[in-house]
């Protein structure tokens, strides 16, 4: 038996003959006893074959799947447009804002954080302006708290033409 | 959009700069400064000279005292006053007779003090003076005494 008869068992079978050559088919294996074996083998092949065919179902309908397959392929063959570049001004911007943040909240330190009694560096720097006394001295104190700045004043000369307690009262 | 981003994001950083550089400011500069000038004498005796009616010194005063380079061991009260400084504003006290004391708030505890001794300008001085610290001013007087001219800060 050649391939093409076994085909034609084989359409037999599966029901795809015309009404006429089928009939044709079914007398030829009626008669030929290796057709009559070989149809009966394909037969069982195929009810064997169909309690292990498992059935695939999609999730989705056929023509949502198909859509989705070509939805894909449009993208690949027009890629997403790359963004447009950022202005300069955009980008200054961005540094702008968290370094005036930045600066804002140094110069918001250093004004809450000033101690009361701190000089600043300025006006405060200890400094004699004017000493008509050559001959003072300052001595300071710094867990006390005090500052002392002996003068020559008056001088001895003077002092000793006063009484004790006149000096200054 | 973007337009009003831009502007809420001025509006906030216009905001937070109004709060805070005047705040501070007026923080520096609102305060008066209080003090408390002592004319003080010094001697080793037990007792203010004859004639006179002079307190001790308050012990505050005194204890302070302990603690500077100065030999003499009882200090007598002469003379107080009190008084405030506002800013930019000098304010000449006349703690006796013969002595007076210029004082000019500069910033927030910065001063420039200057002692005036029988109308002449004995010192002027420029420093940083917390409150509850204290400015001594003095020098020698007859017969192994001293004066004192004491700034205390009270407030």
């Amino acid at each position: 038996m050649d391939n093409k008869a076994q085909l034609k068992l084989q359409a037999l079978l599966d029901g795809e003959l015309p009404e006429r050559e089928a009939n044709e088919v079914a007398q030829w294996v009626a008669q030929d006893r290796e057709a009559a074996a070989l149809m009966e083998e394909l037969r069982n092949t195929r009810e064997a074959l169909a309690g292990f065919d498992a059935e695939v179902r999609l999730p989705e309908s056929r023509e949502f799947f198909w859509s989705k397959v070509e939805r894909g392929i449009q993208r690949l063959d027009h890629p997403a447009p790359k963004p447009a570049r950022e202005s300069y001004l955009t980008l200054l911007r961005r540094f702008l804002v968290p370094a005036s943040a930045v600066a804002t909240v140094l110069i918001a330190g250093l004004m809450l954080n000033r101690q009361p009694g701190s000089s600043g560096g300025t006006a405060a720097a200890e400094m004699e302006t004017a000493l008509a006394d050559s001959g003072a001295f300052t001595y300071r104190d710094f867990s006390a708290g005090t500052t002392l700045v002996w003068l020559s004043y008056p001088a001895d000369k003077e002092a000793a033409k006063s009484d004790e307690a006149d000096t200054f009262e | 959009m973007r337009a009003k981003l831009i502007s809420a994001h001025g509006l906030l950083w216009l905001s937070i700069a109004l709060v805070l550089v005047p705040g501070g400011q007026l923080r520096a500069q609102a305060a008066d400064m209080k003090f408390q000038a002592f004319l003080l004498w010094g001697t080793d005796n037990a007792k203010p000279p004859a004639g006179k009616t002079y307190q001790p010194v308050a012990a505050e005063i005194r204890n302070k005292l302990k603690q500077l380079p100065i030999k003499w061991t009882n200090w007598f009260e002469v003379n107080r006053k009190d008084f405030a400084v506002t800013q930019r504003e000098v304010c000449e006290v006349a703690i006796s007779e013969k002595c007076h004391v210029k004082v000019r708030k500069l910033g927030d505890s910065d001063l420039e003090v200057s002692l005036i001794g029988k109308g002449k300008e004995v010192m002027k001085r420029r420093q940083s003076l917390p409150q509850g610290e204290m400015l001594v001013l003095g020098g020698n007087a007859p017969n192994s005494t001293a004066w004192l001219v004491v700034l205390k800060r009270t407030d």
